[in-house]
C-alpha cells in the first residue's frame, strides 16, 4: 500500500471508519497466492491493503505484483461500460445494443463468409469454467474451427513436449514441495527470482539442503545468482547445449540402464546421434566452455535425485519443443523421474497457464485435455453438450496463424477475450494491420488495451476481485479464488459474458448458468475420463483442501502429487527419447554484418504479460516507467550508446526506440528488452513471425538485431 | 523464585557482551554481579589503537557507561580482584576481602601481554600495550621523548606503531620472523605491508631477536642477540598475549594454555563457565572479538536454559587498523600440497589478492590494497562455498568496475525489491531494535518476506553491521543545540500544540536558548509558515502581493522584476519599462539568465510609483521558492518547435510562482531532446520528446554537479503539468527546511516519490491542496491590494 508520508497534515488524520475484508487470488503469474484485501473507509476516502493467505503453494507469500494487484482494479480507467466505435471514436451504449451488434455481425459475416469466418480468441488468465465456455461457445454456438488463445504463446512448447514424451502435460510432474529434498537442479530458460518470485523459497530451502543448482540463461539474473553453476549460453542453443550434457552424462556412464531398459523408448537413437557430436561443436554453438559443460552433466549425472524446470527461455524458439523434449532425454537416461524428488517442470508463466490449457480453448483440442480429432472423444463431449458429433468444428489454428488467415480474408470477424496480441504477438506490426483488416471485431477487456482501441465493439469484463472461478496454478493444483467484490458500473464477468452472447444467438439452453459454480459441475463432467481429470473435485472441496492436484477422477479421490511412478501415459507406458539437432530446422536469426546482435525477452518482477493491468498500478509503474535495452558497457561503447539514452534497436521485421541500461553481466553479443511495454516500446514489433514446427510458438527469444544511438541520428 | 546469583569475573568485551546476550534473552532471571580488575567500565579494547593514531577519544571506545550497568540492576565491583574460588560452597574471595557467593559464575579474564623474560624488563618505559592506562603511559612519553622500539611485528604491534608515529615519535618495529603479521599473511602480502608501513615512517628490524634492555632506571636502548644495538626512550612489547588462567588453575578448574572449556563453555567444575581470551576451546585459544563474541551468546544461551548447537570454532578473520592500509585475511591462506589457489597482483596498483580453495571449496583468502570484498569472501569461507571458475574470477572485481558490496550501496538503495526496503531502514531497525538475524529484519520491516531474494544481501548487511567497520550511524539528531527535540518532532509538536509564532514554539517546547539560533529560527519561521499559511514570514524580501513587490539590495535600495512567463514579453510592456525607468532614473537594467529584465537601486520611497506606473504582475524569487524556468528559447543548436514548451513552462510559472519550498527549486523545460535549457541539471527538468514529456528530478547544477534522475514520461502537457507540480507540492509538505531535492529524492526514494505521484487519488490530494493554498494567498493578495501601501 502506499501512503504518502505525512509532515503537515496529522492533525487532519482521520479514524478508520470501517473494515471490509475480501478473500481472493493474486491475478498474475501461476503461483496463484492466495491473499485478502483489507478496504478501510475513512470519511469518504477508502485506502486499501493487500495481505498474503497460508496456502499449500505459495505459503502465505506475496511479490511486489500481488501486494498491489488491487490498484489495476480500481483504476479510473477500468471499462465500465460497453463501448462502440462510433467515426473513429468509442461511445457508451447499452448491454442490450452492444448485444445486438453482436447478433447482427456475427450473423452477417457467418452468412457472407462461411461458418470459419468468425474466430475466438481466449486467455490463459480466464478462469477453468470461463476457458471452458469460452471453447463451448466457439465450438456449439458459433461452429467454429478456429479457436486458440495466448497461452499459445506460452506453454505450447513444454507442453507439446511433455505430451510427445510422456505421453501427457501437467506442467509438475511433481508438487513444489519435493524441491526441498532433490540434490541437483537445472533450472533452464528460467527467471523465476523475477517471474514466479513467490516459488523462491523452495529453491532456496533445497540449496540450504545442500542441493547443486545448474542455471541456463544468456544473462545473469536474480535466479542465476542463487545458482552454484551459471552456463550462460549463446540465446537459442539450448538444444545443442543439452545434447553436451547428454553426451557426457552417457559417455560418463550416469545412465540408469535399468530405467531406460524398462520404462524408454528411444535411448539407442539419442545414444547414436550425440555420440557423433563433438563437444568442441557445442562449446562453438553455445559459447559454453567445455569444462563448465562437463561440470554440469557429472553433477546432475551423479547425484542420486535430481530436477529440471524449464520456462519461456528454452520454450519460445523456433525449436522450442525438441529442446524441451532433449532436457527430458537427460531426465529420462539417468532415471529422474516417477521417484521422489525426481521430476519436470514447466514452469508456467500466467496464471491459468496450465488450467486454461486443458478445457478446450486451445485450436485442437476438447475438454479434459482431450483431442478434436480423436472420434472417442468428439463423441463425448457432443453427448455432454448435448449436440450431434457431426456437429463438432475440427482442428484451427494457432493463436499467431488466426492472425495469418485474417490477412487472406478466410476470417473476416473476430472476438477477443481478456489477450492483448497487438503487444504479445511476434511481427507485431502485422496483427495490427490484420485487426484494422476486420469486418467486425470484438474485445472484452479491463482496460482500453493496444488491441481493444482496434475494436469495432468493447465490452468491460470484470477484475480478479470481482470473478469468482478456479485457477489451476504451476503445480497443477485446482484452486478456487474467492471473488465478492462487487463489479464496478455495467461490468459483467466473462462468463456472463459468453452466456449473454449464445443468448442472442438463440443458444441460450446450452449456456444458462447463473454462477461460475454451475460451470465447473458441467465442465467436472465434461473433463471426466479425460486426462486432465476434475471429476473429483467441487467448491466445497476446494474450500476445504485448499486446492487439489489433478488428475482428481472421483469424490474420494486425494488427488495425484506425483506422476508417472508406475507408468508413462502412452499405451505401451513407456517415455519416449527423441532426437534434438543442434540446429533448429526451422533456423533461427543468426548475426550478419547488418544486424550483428542477438535480441531476447523477458519479464522484469513489477510488471506482468503485455502490462495492461501492471503499467496501470501506480506502484508497479514506479518501479518501471518504461522499457528498457540491457546491454553490455563494451558493447554499449562500440556502438557509442552511453547509458540511460535512447536507443533506437532495428531488425528486419520493424523498429522501437528504448532506452538504454547498461549491464556487465549480459553476454557482449546479446541485448535484452523486457517485453510489458506497447507502441514504439512494443519489442515484439521486432520479432519474426517464425514458429515451431510442433507446437506453433513463436522464436520470441532470438531476433537479430541493430543498435543505434537516437540522439546520433538527430545530430547527424 | 529468588533470582539466581550470576557472577562474571572480568569486566571486558566478552563478558559483558555475553551479559549482554543474557539480558536480552531473560531479563530478570539473575541478580548480577561484575568483578573487574581495571578501574573502568567496559571498553572496546579494539579501539585502544585508534585512539592512540588520534581518531577517537577515549569517551568514544566506552561500551557500557555506568548508567548502563545501574539500568540493569548489576552490582559493579572495579579496581577489584578476585583471589580464590571455593568451587565446592561456590563462594568466592576478592583482594579487598569481600566474600561473595554465586549460582553460576562466568570467568572471563581475559589476557595478559606476554613481558619477554629478558633483563631489563622492569624498567621505566617498558609497556605492554593492553589497557586505557598503557595509551596514556604512550601519550605522556611522546611529550618528552622521541625514539619509540615496538617490539613484535604482528597486528597490535603495527598498531601501536603507527599510534606512536601520530605521536610523532620515531618508530623501530623489531620482529622475530622475516615477515610482518606472519599469522595472518603470506610473503607477498607481508612484503607489501611493510613496503606501505615504510613509506607512513616505520623502520622494521626483521629477524631480531631481543636480548636485554638497556638503562639505567628508565630504559635507553636495548641490545639483540646478534649483538648490535638501538636507542630507546619506549618499548612497547607487543609479542602476544597469555590467557590469564592462574586464578582457574588455583581453583582447581582445568586448564593448559586457557581455560579448557566444552561446546558449551562449560568448565571441568559445574556451575562454572568460561568466555573469551582466557578460554581454550578445541585446543584453539582466541585472541579476535567476533569469536569472542560468538561464544557469548552460546553461553549467555547455555546459561538460559535455551538449546542451541554450542560453539563449533570460528573461522578467523583479521583487519588491520591502520589508515591508509587495506589488509584483510581470513582462514587457511598457507598453500599447501593439497590446496590451490587464485593469486591477483597488480604491482601499480599495489593490490594482491588471495583465495586459496581445496576440493573446490574455499577456505581462505588474504588481500590487501582493496579489501572491499571481504565481507562476501568471508561468507563464502564460513559457509565453504563450492565454486565455479568464472565465478573466482568475478571475485575480484577489477578497478574499474563498480563495485556493489554492502558496504558500498547508499543507505537509500533498496535491498528488498519486493517491499521497498532500503538498506537505510533496515540499518535504523537492526540498530534501534537490536535486531540479529534476517528472520528479525524480516518481521520487522518486511525485506526479504515475499521472493526471498535478498536474503543473502541482508545476511551480508548485518555481519556488516556487527562488524567493527561499521560506522554508518542513523540516530536521532536534534533540531540544533537549542533543543534535544528532532526536526520531526518538533514539527509535529508544533501541529499538536498549535503553536503560532517563534517565541511561543521556543517556550513551550522548552528551548534552551532565548532566542534560538541562526540555524532554527529561519527553519522554524519556514515551518509556522508551512503549517499556517497566514504566518507572516520575516523575509528580506518587500512583498505585498503579486505586483506591489521588490527585493533589497545590499546598497539598501530595492531590486523590481517584471514577470515575463517563459521569458516572454511585449514590445507594450517592454516601452512601460522603458518609460517608468526614465521616470525614476533607474539606469541598472539587466537582462539576467533568469530570462528576466532587472530594475536595479530603485530607492525606498520610489517603490509605491515605479509599482503603480508598471502596474503589471512582478516576479519575486528571492529566497527558498521556485526560481524562474529555464526555457530554450533562442538557442542555435538545432530548429525544433519551441511553442509547446514555452506554454509549459509558462502555465508552470503561473502556478508556482511566490510558493515558499524548503529550498531554491531550479527548473527547465526543453522542447526537444537537444535539451537547450540543461534540463538534466535543475531540480526538475521536463524535456520534450517523441512519446511525450521526460521528466527529470533530483538534478543539481551546483557546485557538485548531479545528473537527475528520470521521473517519469508524461503523455501530454496536461500530465507533465501535473506531475511536476504535484512533485513540487510534495517537496513542500514532506521535506525539511533547506533539504534539496535531491537529498529528498535520497531519503524517500524515487520509487515511492513515483508511488504517490502515479497513483490518481494521492496526486489529486496534493494538487487540491496545492490549489487551497493558492486561492488563500488570492485572496491574502486582494486584501494588502485595499489597504494600499501607505508606509512608504
Amino acid at each position: 500500500m502506499t501512503e504518502m508520508f505525512l509532515k503537515y497534515f496529522r492533525t487532519k488524520q482521520q479514524k478508520v471508519e470501517s473494515e471490509k475484508t475480501y478473500d481472493t487470488q493474486c491475478p498474475f503469474c501461476s503461483m496463484q497466492c492466495k491473499m485478502q484485501l483489507i478496504e478501510q473507509s475513512i470519511v469518504t476516502r477508502r485506502t486499501y491493503k493487500t495481505i498474503g493467505k497460508d496456502n499449500p503453494t505459495s505459503e502465505g507469500r506475496l511479490c511486489i505484483k500481488g501486494i498491489h494487484a488491487h490498484q489495476h482494479s480500481f483504476h479510473r480507467e477500468r471499462l465500465k461500460y460497453p463501448l462502440l466505435k462510433v467515426n473513429g471514436e468509442f461511445v457508451r451504449i447499452s448491454w442490450e445494443e452492444a448485444l445486438d451488434k453482436i447478433k447482427e455481425n456475427f450473423t452477417r459475416i457467418q452468412t457472407e463468409d462461411g461458418q470459419n469466418a468468425l474466430a475466438v480468441y481466449g486467455s490463459a488468465s480466464l478462469t477453468n469454467e470461463e476457458a471452458y465456455l469460452l471453447g463451448k461457445f466457439a465450438r456449439s454456438a458459433l461452429k467454429t474451427k478456429y479457436i486458440d488463445y495466448n497461452g499459445r504463446l506460452c506453454m505450447s512448447a513444454a507442453a507439446s513436449a511433455a505430451n510427445q514424451t510422456f505421453g501427457m502435460d501437467r506442467g509438475f510432474t511433481n508438487s513444489l514441495s519435493e524441491i526441498p529434498y532433490t540434490n541437483c537442479i537445472i533450472l533452464a530458460g528460467t527467471n523465476i527470482a523475477e517471474c514466479q518470485p513467490t516459488i523462491m523459497p523452495y529453491f532456496e530451502k533445497a540449496k540450504e539442503n545442500g542441493a547443486y543448482i545448474i542455471a541456463i540463461d544468456p544473462r545473469e539474473t536474480a535466479t542465476t545468482k542463487l545458482a552454484d553453476l551459471h552456463l550462460q549460453l549463446k540465446p537459442g542453443t539450448d538444444a545443442a547445449l543439452a545434447n553436451g550434457l547428454l553426451k557426457i552424462i552417457i559417455e560418463e556412464n550416469y545412465i540408469n540402464k535399468l530405467f531406460i531398459q524398462e520404462r524408454v523408448n528411444g535411448f539407442e537413437e539419442v545414444k547414436e546421434y550425440v555420440s557423433s557430436l563433438t563437444l568442441e561443436e557445442i562449446e562453438d554453438i553455445t559459447g559454453v566452455p567445455i569444462a563448465q559443460i562437463r561440470k554440469a552433466a557429472i553433477k546432475f549425472g551423479k547425484e542420486e535425485t535430481g530436477m529440471i524446470f524449464t520456462a519461456r527461455g528454452v520454450e519460445q524458439q523456433t525449436d522450442g519443443s525438441i529442446a524441451v523434449r532433449n532436457l527430458l532425454n537427460i531426465l529420462l537416461s539417468t532415471g529422474k523421474i516417477g521417484k521422489a524428488h525426481c521430476g519436470y517442470g514447466a514452469i508456467t508463466g500466467q496464471g491459468n497457464g496450465q488450467g486454461a490449457r486443458e478445457h478446450g480453448q486451445k485450436a485442437d483440442q476438447l475438454p479434459g485435455y482431450r483431442a478434436i480429432e480423436n472420434e472417442e472423444h468428439r463423441a463425448y463431449i457432443a453427448s455432454v453438450w448435448g449436440i450431434d458429433e457431426a456437429e463438432l468444428p475440427g482442428k484451427g489454428v494457432s493463436a499467431y496463424e488466426m492472425i495469418e488467415k485474417i490477412h487472406e480474408v478466410e476470417i473476416t470477424g473476430l472476438f477477443i477475450m481478456c489477450s492483448n496480441p497487438v503487444v504479445s504477438h511476434p511481427n507485431a506490426q502485422s496483427v495490427i494491420n490484420a485487426l484494422k483488416k476486420l469486418k467486425f471485431f470484438v474485445a472484452a477487456d479491463l482496460f482500453l488495451s493496444e488491441t481493444a482501441k482496434l475494436a469495432d465493439l468493447i465490452l468491460p469484463s470484470s477484475s480478479y476481485l470481482e470473478d469468482e472461478g478456479t485457477m489451476t496454478n504451476v503445480e497443477g493444483r485446482v484452486t478456487l479464488r474467492e471473488a465478492s467484490y462487487p463489479c464496478p458500473g455495467e461490468v459483467k464477468h466473462d462468463w456472463q459474458i459468453i452466456c449473454e452472447m449464445a443468448r442472442v444467438l438463440g443458444k441460450e439452453k446450452a449456456f444458462s448458468f447463473t454462477s461460475a459454480e454451475e460451470i465447473f459441475q458441467e465442465l467436472r463432467v465434461a473433463s471426466r475420463g479425460g486426462k486432465a481429470d476434475y471429476f473429483g473435485i467441487t467448491y466445497e472441496r476446494l474450500r476445504k483442501e485448499g486446492g487439489i492436484i489433478w488428475p482428481c477422477p472421483d469424490m474420494g479421490h486425494s488427488g495425484t502429487k506425483r506422476l508417472f511412478e508406475a507408468s508413462f501415459s502412452h499405451p505401451d507406458g513407456k517415455a519416449v527419447m527423441v532426437i534434438a539437432p543442434n540446429k533448429s530446422v526451422v533456423a533461427k536469426d543468426q548475426t550478419s554484418e547488418e544486424f550483428p546482435l542477438l535480441l531476447t525477452t523477458g519479464r522484469v518482477m513489477s510488471h506482468y504479460l503485455t502490462g495492461v493491468q501492471t503499467r496501470k498500478s501506480a506502484a508497479l509503474a514506479a518501479r518501471n516507467v518504461e522499457s528498457y535495452l540491457e546491454i553490455h558497457p563494451t558493447t554499449a561503447l562500440k556502438y557509442q550508446i552511453p547509458d540511460h539514452t535512447l536507443v533506437k534497436i532495428e531488425s528486419k521485421q520493424g523498429c522501437i526506440v528504448v532506452r538504454s541500461k547498461w549491464s556487465e553481466t549480459i553476454r557482449k553479443d546479446t541485448v535484452f528488452v523486457p517485453f510489458h511495454w506497447g507502441d514504439s516500446q512494443n519489442v515484439n514489433l521486432l520479432v519474426s513471425k517464425k514458429l515451431d514446427p510442433d507446437c506453433r510458438m513463436p522464436g520470441f527469444k532470438v531476433t537479430a538485431v541493430r543498435i543505434s544511438s537516437l540522439m546520433e541520428q538527430f545530430i547527424q | 523464585m529468588a533470582k539466581q546469583k550470576l557472577i562474571l569475573i572480568g569486566n571486558g568485551m566478552a563478558g559483558i557482551r555475553c551479559l549482554e546476550e543474557i539480558l536480552k534473552l531473560n531479563p530478570d532471571r539473575f541478580d548480577i554481579t561484575v568483578i573487574g580488575s581495571e578501574p573502568h567500565p567496559n571498553y572496546n579494547r579494539i579501539l585502544l589503537s585508534t585512539v592512540l593514531q588520534g581518531r577517537t577519544s577515549l569517551a568514544d571506545i566506552t561500551l557500557n557507561s555506568r548508567e548502563w550497568y545501574n539500568q540493569h540492576h548489576i552490582k559493579l565491583f572495579l579496581g577489584e580482584m578476585v583471589l580464590k574460588i571455593d568451587t565446592d560452597n561456590q563462594i568466592l574471595l576478592t583482594d579487598k576481602l569481600r566474600v561473595v557467593s554465586y549460582d553460576q559464575l562466568i570467568l572471563a579474564t581475559g589476557s595478559t601481554p606476554f613481558m619477554l623474560p629478558i633483563p631489563g624488563v622492569d624498567k621505566e618505559g617498558v609497556i605492554s600495550f593492553r589497557t586505557i592506562e598503557d595509551c596514556q603511559i604512550m601519550i605522556e612519553t611522546a611529550k618528552k621523548y622521541k625514539k619509540a622500539v615496538v617490539i613484535g611485528g604482528g597486528l597490535l604491534g603495527l598498531e601501536a606503531a603507527r599510534g606512536l608515529l601520530n605521536l610523532s615519535m620515531d618508530v623501530k618495529v623489531v620482529h622475530l620472523f622475516s615477515c610482518l603479521m606472519e599469522r595472518q599473511l603470506d610473503q607477498t602480502a607481508a612484503k607489501m605491508l611493510q613496503t606501505e608501513l615504510e613509506r607512513q615512517g616505520m623502520l622494521f628490524l626483521l629477524e631480531k631477536e631481543t636480548a636485554e634492555i638497556l638503562g639505567d632506571g628508565r630504559v635507553e636502548g636495548l641490545r639483540f642477540k646478534d649483538g648490535t644495538e638501538i636507542e630507546a626512550n619506549l618499548i612497547i612489547m607487543a609479542a602476544g598475549v597469555r590467557p590469564n588462567v592462574q586464578l582457574a588453575k588455583d581453583s582447581g578448574i582445568e586448564t593448559k594454555r586457557g581455560i579448557l572449556v566444552n561446546d558449551f563453555l562449560e568448565t571441568s567444575i559445574p556451575n562454572i563457565y568460561a568466555v573469551g581470551e582466557c578460554v581454550e576451546h578445541r585446543g584453539i585459544v582466541y585472541g579476535l572479538v567476533k569469536p569472542l563474541y560468538e561464544q557469548g551468546r552460546v553461553l549467555a544461551k547455555r546459561i538460559c536454559g535455551i538449546a542451541s548447537k554450542g560453539y563449533e570454532g570460528s573461522v578467523l578473520s583479521t583487519q588491520l587498523k591502520i589508515s591508509g592500509v587495506e589488509v584483510f585475511s581470513a582462514g587457511r591462506f598457507e598453500e599447501t600440497p593439497d590446496s590451490k589457489a587464485i593469486k591477483i597482483y597488480d604491482e601499480i596498483a599495489g593490490v594482491y589478492k588471495k583465495m586459496v580453495f581445496k576440493d573446490d571449496k574455499i577456505i581462505g583468502a588474504v588481500m590487501f590494497g582493496d579489501t572491499s570484498e571481504r565481507g562476501k569472501l568471508l561468507e563464502m569461507i564460513l559457509k565453504q562455498q563450492d565454486l565455479q571458475d568464472i565465478e573466482k574470477v568475478a571475485i575480484f572485481p577489477t578497478s574499474i568496475v563498480e563495485s556493489h558490496t554492502i558496504t558500498s550501496l547508499a543507505n537509500s538503495e533498496l535491498i528488498c525489491n519486493c517491499n521497498g526496503v532500503t538498506k537505510g531502514a533496515i540499518i535504523e531497525a537492526v540498530q534501534k531494535k537490536g535486531l540479529s538475524s534476517v528472520e528479525q529484519v524480516k518481521i520487522c520491516t518486511k525485506a526479504s518476506g515475499s521472493c526471498g531474494g535478498c536474503k543473502p544481501m541482508i545476511e551480508e548487511l548485518l555481519s556488516y553491521i556487527n562488524s567493527y567497520d561499521f560506522s554508518e550511524v542513523i540516530e536521532k539528531t536534534s533540531f540544533c543545540s537549542c533543543t534535544s527535540l528532532s526536526e520531526d518532532e518538533v514539527v509535529q509538536k508544533i501541529q499538536q500544540l498549535g503553536l503560532t509564532s517563534l517565541s511561543k514554539v521556543m517556550d513551550v517546547l522548552h528551548w534552551n536558548t532565548k532566542q534560538g539560533c541562526t540555524k532554527c529560527r529561519p527553519a522554524l519561521s519556514y515551518y509556522l509558515a508551512m503549517i499556517n499559511p497566514e504566518y507572516e514570514n520575516i523575509q528580506e524580501t518587500l512583498f505585498l502581493n503579486d505586483r506591489m513587490n521588490a527585493t533589497l539590495q545590499q546598497d539598501g535600495t530595492y531590486l523590481v522584476i517584471p514577470q515575463m512567463y517563459g521569458g516572454m514579453t511585449k514590445s507594450e510592456q517592454l516601452r512601460k519599462i522603458a518609460d517608468v525607468s526614465d521616470k525614476y532614473g533607474i539606469v541598472d537594467i539587466a537582462i539576467t539568465s533568469e530570462q528576466r529584465i532587472h530594475l536595479m537601486g530603485i530607492k525606498e520611497g520610489d517603490l509605491a510609483g515605479v509599482w503603480a506606473d508598471l502596474n503589471m504582475p512582478m516576479s519575486s524569487t528571492y529566497g527558498n521558492k521556485v526560481q524562474t524556468i529555464k526555457t530554450c528559447i533562442g538557442e542555435h543548436i538545432c530548429r525544433c518547435d519551441k511553442q509547446s514548451s514555452l506554454h509549459l513552462s509558462a502555465s508552470l510559472e503561473k502556478r508556482l510562482e511566490f510558493l515558499t519550498t524548503p529550498y531554491r527549486v531550479k527548473m527547465g523545460v526543453s522542447s526537444c531532446l537537444h535539451d537547450g535549457a540543461s534540463c538534466t541539471t535543475k531540480d526538475i527538468g521536463v524535456i520534450g520528446m517523441e512519446r511525450g514529456w521526460e521528466i527529470y528530478v533530483g538534478g543539481s547544477s551546483g557546485r557538485k554537479v548531479r545528473g537527475g534522475e528520470l521521473l517519469c514520461i508524461a503523455a501530454s502537457d496536461k500530465e507533465a503539468f501535473e506531475m511536476v507540480t504535484g512533485f513540487v507540492q510534495y517537496y513542500r509538505e514532506t521535506a525539511n527546511y533547506l533539504e534539496r531535492t535531491w537529498e529528498w529524492i535520497e531519503r524517500l526514494t524515487l520509487v515511492h516519490i513515483r508511488e504517490v505521484l502515479f497513483d490518481f487519488e494521492l496526486l489529486r490530494q496534493l494538487l487540491d491542496r496545492l490549489e487551497e493554498e493558492l486561492s488563500l494567498r488570492k485572496r491574502f493578495y486582494e486584501k494588502s491590494e485595499l489597504s494600499t501601501f501607505k508606509g512608504l
